[in-house]
């Protein structure tokens, strides 16, 4: 029957989209401040590595949450204290940090579980509602939240400032890397976020699978603008599920629908050039008067 | 042109060094926090990397396509062009010239430059679009490329599975038709060992190696003493002084662009000519981005290439030293790696910014 | 009331004093004008006012009471507020979110936008400066975007208001109305301080006129005893008179015809105004004028590829509007730029690729594509030793040279290529005067050769000394062209500041 099919691809499809969105309203946070970050994928996976571990460890899936939110956190500290601090090239700090990364989750599920590709089958979950991770539903509320605090808060505005013209924003006093740490770290907050609903259950190597990359591109394509960045990882969400769940009937191969975030944003950008909407002052380090 | 001589060659010089120490020592502590003490760590790592000419050699065969993948990266960051699509342009590049290797019936002479020509069209060819929106239309080279190579994975992944699939090999993983045996790099060992250094059949010198030491020279040589490379380094240098002086901007970062992919289409003859003989989808993945690092790391000139690629093959070794002779996982190279590529180019900035606030006060 | 006092204020650079023991007053309800050449240590001052440098000595007082300013928050606390000459908002936001930037009302974080609009509209109402709050800063035109920042600063409460430059990118319609505002500030007891060096314009609105030059006051004077001539001399002072020997011109053919040059800016201001002028070879042809009217446009139209909007540029009787950087160069047309920083150097690069870039496609320098090393350094050695460029080596690094003898390195390179244009911007900025005197050697003997020069300064003596022919260029026009015979500093001055115009 088509009904009960429809039903579950719109809640499949919501739980697979949601550690895209997820990364990718971090992304936001973060470029929005002006800070450049290709290393979503390796946040990802090691948040999708500390909720397991979490979770086991304290046999509560309340601590799983705190791991993934703490780990996120730290790397995502890292970037941020290279950037901002130090006023590295924010391209190069991103791909040290998911080279670093690859080797994290593998490293401790060695250590912790004995195996280094996969984990222990982790039990303490999130119900599951209407067939899937209840935390998936939790999506909405947060995007609404963030689309608040950008736009409705005195923090999100001087947060834009900063990525658009941090000299502006620095001679009215308001402080520069102060915020663009915040912006960096909230990007680490999301992706544990988006561990939270990616695959809790068990920890594979490589589980992450470019999601990190694809948010990326939802970030692009939604135009660095909260809501419509989770619009467009749900569009590239659902597209996948979509594939998921009806492989047989279409004849289109499975990898195309792979490549269609990838080939819509590269579409994005040309369709939009020149009026790009990334942050003005995003991806260049800031100096203070010079 | 001789290399300009800068009194402050020592303190630049100093970032890699400083950093590649910091790693160790984050290594060593991680060792010891797993209970492994110093002197186990690191003997684990030399046992497996420098024992014996064996193990030696094996680091060389293994900096090979990481040679290569640093060279083509640093080939665009000479002309300040961040091709970030290294590794799709392997991808596609080393299909291409499996291809080539596959369904051409050439003589050995001719077919194996065949097969290093096609590979090297097949990731200029992949550079390209991003190369050409970069140029005409100002779209950032860093997000296209890390596009074009989520898309060549999946498109590559299509084709192996599909139709290009060799039917009738019996394999687990998907792969194409076998490459022919006039394609196929032969091994060097022989000469090296009428050289006198022993090394053992299963490591793996081969034609590649002469690929790879060919392009280096060639790629120095355009570099230093070409007036192209003269002029992607002055593009990278500075975009209005080039302009200023007449060269002409976009042409030659097009052309760096271009040549990056190139580069980047040879990273796989290893791999796929001497080691398998097959193209297939498991092939080595993150060479691309390890090409950043290793670019990065040194200074982008082809010398330094080497001795990054080179440290890179070594610790990768390091790795599977560690994992084989004490309980630290081999995983963890990938951490030190990754606080390395931190530790140096945050190094260098301090550096950088040291000898500029130097600079000034000489020339007030 | 005095508002402002600045006392003795020094400000030391390395190899500049950029202000020297300035002392300066703000009194209530008066707009105070601060007039003097580029570089002359105006900016510096206000800089200092603003917080954004701290005075090596002297001391700020308001309202008779003293204080240390240490940084911008804190100057906008004290009431100063500065329009800088670049804007700094935000485009993409509305006119409201950026006028209350940094100093928002919220509850608990959100933003109340209500009571801030009330009371901007206050102000809007109160000073005759409506805007569309909702507006994105963008879409608005340049006028318009200065008055939020304008609204800015009044919204903190300024009541010392700093205009950088404010007129350098108004149309004369907008300048009319922010004149209107001035006035009202200025009534409401306000005190303004207002950057310019356009004459007119300050003696139309200015109470009174302090002029700077070379980081010290000249005079402070009242407008009663204001005249243009009498400023435009205190402004440019008495010469430090460099002597030139030269033989009288004997002009040939002409090299450069600038036909009735048109440009608009991107804001739409005609920046190059129906610009006309000739430069014959074996002449020295100088650019005279104050910044900003059309000398860095002419150079670069003459030099690159520009958008124009109506005229022509021909070398030897050929167009070159369709010549690319690198053409006009292989044809002939050599170029010292204004800001050997950013143009003219490859910093990291020897002083020997320095040497020849430009030309070092060519045949010597490069045989088929190969560089022939060998050729690039001899010929840089002689370009070392005929110019007397003081380095250890050809090799060593460009950005390891001194000021003056990078810029020698400049000259010698666009020299020793032989053009018969030579386009020479500030030659001698920040050049000591040892390397001056060469320079004005260099380019006396390019004319000798039968070269064209054509001179861009804003030193007005290397003009007077150097050129055969002086045209005034204002407001993107050449208004005057004088002989060297005929060309006096007094003479030059008044069509420099559009005083006179030409018959």
């Amino acid at each position: 029957m088509f009904l009960p099919t429809f039903s579950d691809f719109l809640f499949r499809g919501l739980e697979m989209s949601a550690p895209i969105a997820f990364c990718a309203l971090g992304a936001v946070f973060c470029e929005k401040s002006g800070v450049v970050n290709i290393a979503l994928e390796g946040f990802l996976s090691v948040t999708a590595f500390t909720v397991v571990w979490g979770s086991i460890a304290f046999q509560s899936v309340w601590m799983g949450l705190v791991f993934a939110v703490l780990s996120g956190v730290l790397m995502s500290l890292l970037h941020a204290v290279a950037t901002v601090t130090f006023r590295v090239n924010q391209i190069v700090s991103g791909v040290a940090l998911n080279t670093l990364a690859e080797g994290v989750g593998r490293f401790l599920s060695q250590k912790v579980f004995e195996q280094e590709t996969q984990s222990a089958a982790n039990s303490y979950l999130f119900p599951t509602v209407l067939h899937i991770n209840s935390f998936s539903f939790t999506l909405i509320p947060i995007v609404a939240a963030c689309w608040f605090v950008l736009y409705k808060t005195v923090f999100g505005l001087r947060l834009r400032t900063v990525g658009e013209n941090p000299e502006a924003a620095d001679t009215l006093g308001i402080n520069v890397s102060g915020l663009r740490y915040v912006g960096v770290i909230m990007s680490g907050v999301m992706c544990g976020l988006a561990a939270m609903v990616l695959y809790p259950s068990k920890w594979v190597n490589g589980m992450t699978g470019g999601r990190g990359y694809i948010a990326l591109a939802a970030l692009i394509f939604g135009r660095w603008h909260p809501v419509y960045a989770v619009l467009a990882a749900l569009l590239f969400g659902y597209a996948d599920t979509f594939r998921y769940m009806f492989e047989a009937k279409i004849p289109i191969p499975s990898q195309f629908v792979q490549m269609l975030p990838y080939v819509l944003t590269v579409v994005v950008l040309v369709a939009v050039r020149g009026r790009s909407r990334a942050p003005a002052a995003d991806g260049i380090p800031y100096e203070k008067g010079e | 042109m001789r290399k300009t001589k800068s009194k402050y060659r020592v303190l630049e010089s100093l970032s890699p060094i400083l950093g590649v120490l910091a790693s160790i020592l984050v290594l060593l502590l991680i060792a010891m926090a797993i209970g492994e003490t110093p002197a186990k760590t690191l003997n684990g790592i030399y046992k497996f990397t420098l024992a014996n000419a064996a193990r030696q050699a094996t680091i060389f065969s293994v900096a090979m396509p990481l040679f290569l993948a640093g060279l083509a990266v640093a080939v665009a960051f000479q002309a300040n062009v961040f091709n970030i699509g290294v590794e799709g342009q392997y991808f596609i590049g080393g299909l291409v010239g499996a291809l080539a290797g596959i369904y051409l019936r050439l003589p050995v002479y001719i077919h194996l430059p065949v097969v290093v020509i096609a590979s090297m069209i097949g990731g200029a060819l992949w550079a390209a679009i991003p190369a050409l929106l970069k140029v005409r239309m100002g779209i950032h080279e860093v997000i296209s490329t890390i596009m074009f190579n989520n898309i060549a994975t999946a498109l590559v992944n299509y084709l192996v599975n599909g139709p290009l699939s060799g039917r009738g090999e019996r394999s687990l993983e998907p792969q194409t038709y076998k490459i022919q045996a006039t394609a196929l790099f032969g091994k060097l060992n022989n000469w090296f060992n009428a050289l006198g250094l022993n090394i053992p059949k299963h490591v793996y010198l081969d034609y590649s190696l002469i690929v790879a030491i060919v392009m280096g020279f060639l790629v120095w040589f355009l570099l230093y003493r070409m007036r192209q490379g003269f002029e992607i380094r002055a593009v990278g240098t500075s975009l209005e002084v080039s302009q200023y002086a007449g060269i002409r901007v976009r042409q030659v970062q097009l052309t760096a662009f271009l040549l990056s992919g190139a580069l980047g289409g040879l990273i796989g003859l290893q791999e796929i000519f001497a080691i398998r003989g097959v193209y297939t989808f498991e092939i080595a993945r993150g060479l691309g981005f390890d090409g950043i690092a290793i670019a990065l790391i040194g200074g982008n000139s082809p010398v330094g290439v080497i001795f990054s690629s080179i440290l890179f093959a070594f610790l990768k070794q390091a790795g599977y030293g560690l994992q084989l002779y004490t309980s630290v996982p081999n995983a963890i190279i990938y951490v030190i790696t990754g606080l390395m590529i931190l530790f140096i180019v945050v190094t260098n900035e301090i550096t950088t910014r040291y000898i500029r606030a130097l600079r000034r006060k000489e020339a007030a | 009331m005095t508002l402002l006092k600045m006392d003795a204020i020094t400000k030391v650079f390395p190899g500049v004093r950029a202000n020297d023991r300035v002392t300066f007053d703000l009194q209530a309800g008066e707009i105070h004008a601060l007039v003097g050449e580029n570089g002359a240590g105006k900016t510096t001052l206000m800089k200092i006012l603003y917080g954004l440098y701290r005075p090596d000595s002297g001391a700020i007082s308001i309202k008779g009471g003293p204080i240390a300013i240490k940084n911008p928050r804190d100057a906008i606390n004290r009431g100063i507020g500065m329009v800088h000459q670049h804007f700094m908002l935000v485009p993409p936001f509305t006119v409201l979110e950026n006028i209350i930037l940094g100093k928002e009302s919220q509850t608990a974080g959100v933003l109340r936008l209500e009571e801030p609009a009330r009371e901007i509209g206050e102000i809007m109402r109160r000073n005759g400066l409506p805007v569309d709050l909702t507006a994105r800063v963008e879409d608005l035109p340049v006028g318009l975007q200065q008055r939020v920042e304008l609204l800015k600063i009044l919204y903190r409460g300024a009541e010392i208001l700093v205009f950088d430059e404010p007129t350098a990118v108004l149309t004369p319609q907008e300048v009319v109305e922010l004149f209107k505002t001035f006035r009202m500030m200025r009534d409401q007891g306000k005190g303004l301080i207002f950057i310019s060096h356009k004459l007119d314009e300050v003696l139309e609105i200015a109470d009174r006129i302090t002029v700077i030059r070379r980081g010290q006051v000249v005079r402070t004077l009242l407008r009663s005893e204001a005249t243009k001539p009498l400023i435009a001399e205190l402004m440019v002072g008495k010469p430090v008179f460099l002597h030139v020997d030269k033989a009288p011109a004997s002009p040939g053919q002409a090299v450069l015809e600038v036909r009735d040059l048109r440009q608009r800016s991107e804001r739409g201001n005609l920046v190059l105004d129906g610009l006309s002028l000739e430069v014959r070879a074996g002449e020295i042809y100088g650019l005279a004028g104050v910044e900003g009217n059309g000398q860095s446009e002419l150079v670069r139209a003459i030099t690159e590829q520009a958008r124009l909007e109506g005229g022509d540029i021909l070398l030897q009787g050929r167009s070159v509007l369709a010549w690319d950087v690198r053409t006009r160069r292989d044809r002939g047309i050599g170029h010292i730029p204004e800001d050997r920083h950013r143009y003219g150097l490859l910093l990291p690069f020897s002083l020997a690729e320095n040497l020849v870039l430009g030309q070092h496609h060519r045949r010597p320098f490069v045989r088929g594509s190969v560089i022939d090393s060998g050729r690039v350094r001899q010929y840089a050695r002689e370009s070392i030793e005929k110019f007397d460029i003081r380095t250890p080596n050809e090799l060593i690094p460009a950005n390891a040279l001194s000021g003056g003898n990078q810029q020698k390195a400049i000259v010698a390179r666009e020299m020793r290529f032989d053009p018969i244009l030579l386009v020479a911007a500030q030659p001698t900025r920040g050049v000591d005067v040892g390397a001056t005197e060469f320079i004005y050697q260099q380019l006396i003997e390019a004319r000798e050769r039968g070269k064209a020069v054509l001179l861009v300064s804003a030193d007005l003596d290397e003009i007077l000394s150097l050129s055969d022919r002086i045209g005034v260029i204002f407001k993107g026009r050449i208004i005057k062209e004088l002989r060297q015979e005929e060309a006096t500093r007094e003479l030059v001055g008044l069509f420099m500041t559009g005083e006179r115009q030409s018959a």
